[in-house]
């Protein structure tokens, strides 16, 4: 693919940015209708750059591997939502079918989610500050709604930052990776994906059952992918 | 005064956006004060300095899940409303955060959106296109979060101090314990397909029954040992990229 043939021009990355904030917010400040899943965002990347199926694609690896990370208590879980239009975008800009930039871009979407994980963190300092004192915000509820607002806004900016700084280069580093044919080494790497899929999912399943009962049933439910797969219906 | 229809809407529309300001402090607790403000503003009309130490009062540390939060503001809200003593009101904030954390998180992050989203992606690995898919995990989500909310609301209002005994053994609670083997069973699938989708896409000479047994294996001990399995599905999605641009180099 040549770079004339990438569609990323001005307005798509304008596109993307304010989707990025959007999905920012979602996630935890409003509304939280989870369309910062990475199956959503990742999605909406794709339909962006012209191919939501691809978007969809890596969004579904994505997810499966966002499962073993539920928000309980203090745990510390990938913001998917910024990070999965990026993904979904770079792999839909490289055709969409190559699978260097598949596994390329799932990575980059999971080390994106991490990094989206840390300027969670800086935010949630930052409202701290926004947040206080606390009797000066008591005596002035009007001046509490705005602080809150703000801080709803600066997640939206936080998001939108993040999608502004990474979506160019993942895209040319996915879209540089599509020459990359397939080599000797090339199907330990897609066992390599399809093997940490099931590492996700065991783990995922584990947390949903809260014990360790029930999993004969994750085994139950491949056995019925497989009749899925050889009935041929995916 | 009692608060009006317009406060109520007012007050759970603004749940939407409790964690706005979530912070290290005090957690939700500035949003569930932000949420409360139409109704302490409706029942302190005329009497600022109530209404400043309810505000004061709410904006202290409470945590608890999101859309559970529209259960504490429309309890504390009737709290209010019913003059009930801040000493009062502070042990019964105490009290609920535990409660509306754990049976949320159950119920909703660990078994209502997988089981949505995994719904979504095997829709879309059986044929629908990815705006149809998107659209039945978002629409399949939201009902029931819709429904959470409202139901939290409305509870919450009309049992005030009550709450707390309403929420253990609720429908929630009962529910989280039917679904989730449909939730695993759900995940194996989704996983399976997916997995058989990626092979496919990549053409490449792969073993399937080679794949599939170490797959199963690999599940198994990461369902054992969920930790480290997760540690090693990151580790593995780290080295996949590597592998394929390591062969590409080297030929």
């Amino acid at each position: 693919m040549s770079w004339s043939e990438l569609y990323l021009g001005p307005g798509t990355w304008i596109l993307a940015v304010l989707g990025g904030g959007l999905l920012g917010m979602d996630a935890v400040s409003w509304p939280q209708v989870m369309v910062s899943r990475p199956l959503v965002s990742a999605t909406v990347g794709g339909w962006l750059l012209g191919n939501p199926a691809a978007g969809m694609l890596v969004g579904a690896v994505l997810e499966v591997y966002a499962l073993r990370h539920p928000p309980f208590g203090a745990a510390k879980y990938p913001d998917t939502g910024p990070a999965g239009l990026v993904a979904g975008a770079s792999f839909a800009a490289s055709g969409g079918t190559a699978m260097g930039a598949l596994l390329l871009s799932v990575a980059l979407g999971w080390a994106l989610g991490w990094i989206g994980t840390v300027t969670v963190h800086v935010r949630r300092r930052l409202n701290e500050r926004i947040m206080s004192p606390a009797d000066e915000l008591a005596a002035d509820p009007g001046l509490l709604e705005q602080r809150h607002r703000v801080a709803i806004w600066l997640d939206g900016l936080r998001g939108a930052i993040l999608v502004a700084a990474f979506l160019v280069p993942s895209v040319l580093i996915v879209t540089l990776s599509v020459g990359t044919g397939p080599s000797s080494l090339g199907r330990y790497a897609v066992a390599s994906l399809v093997l940490g899929l099931a590492a996700s999912a065991g783990a995922a399943g584990r947390s949903s059952a809260f014990g360790v009962r029930g999993w004969p049933l994750i085994l139950v439910g491949a056995g019925l992918g497989v009749l899925l797969v050889l009935g041929g219906l995916t | 005064m009692k608060p009006l229809r317009s406060d109520h809407l007012a007050a759970w529309s603004r749940t939407f956006a409790v964690q706005g300001s979530w912070n290290y402090a005090t957690m939700v607790g500035t949003g569930v004060a932000y949420a409360l403000l139409p109704l302490l503003r409706r029942i302190y009309a005329g009497d600022p300095v109530r209404l400043r130490e309810s505000v004061e009062q709410a904006m202290r540390p409470f945590n608890g899940h999101p859309y559970l939060c529209a259960m504490a503001v429309a309890a504390l809200g009737r709290l209010e409303q019913d003059d009930v003593d801040p000493a009062t009101i502070e042990k019964f904030r105490l009290a609920l955060r535990g409660p509306l954390g754990t049976v949320g998180d159950r119920a909703v992050w660990g078994q209502w959106r997988p089981v949505c989203a995994l719904v979504g992606i095997l829709s879309f690995l059986l044929g629908a296109s990815p705006g149809w898919s998107v659209a039945v995990f978002l629409a399949l989500y939201n009902v029931g979060h819709i429904a959470v909310r409202v139901w939290a609301y409305v509870t919450g209002w009309q049992a005030g101090l009550e709450v707390g005994r309403l929420l253990k053994g609720a429908w929630l609670e009962r529910w989280t314990e039917r679904i989730w083997p449909l939730n695993i069973l759900l995940t194996g699938t989704v996983t399976l397909v997916l997995a058989d989708v990626v092979v496919e896409q990549s053409a490449l000479p792969l073993e399937p029954a080679a794949l599939l047994g170490m797959g199963a294996v690999v599940v198994l001990l990461a369902f054992r040992f969920p930790r480290q399995g997760g540690r090693l599905a990151a580790v593995l999605l780290v080295i996949a990229p590597l592998l394929w641009l390591l062969g590409g180099l080297v030929g």
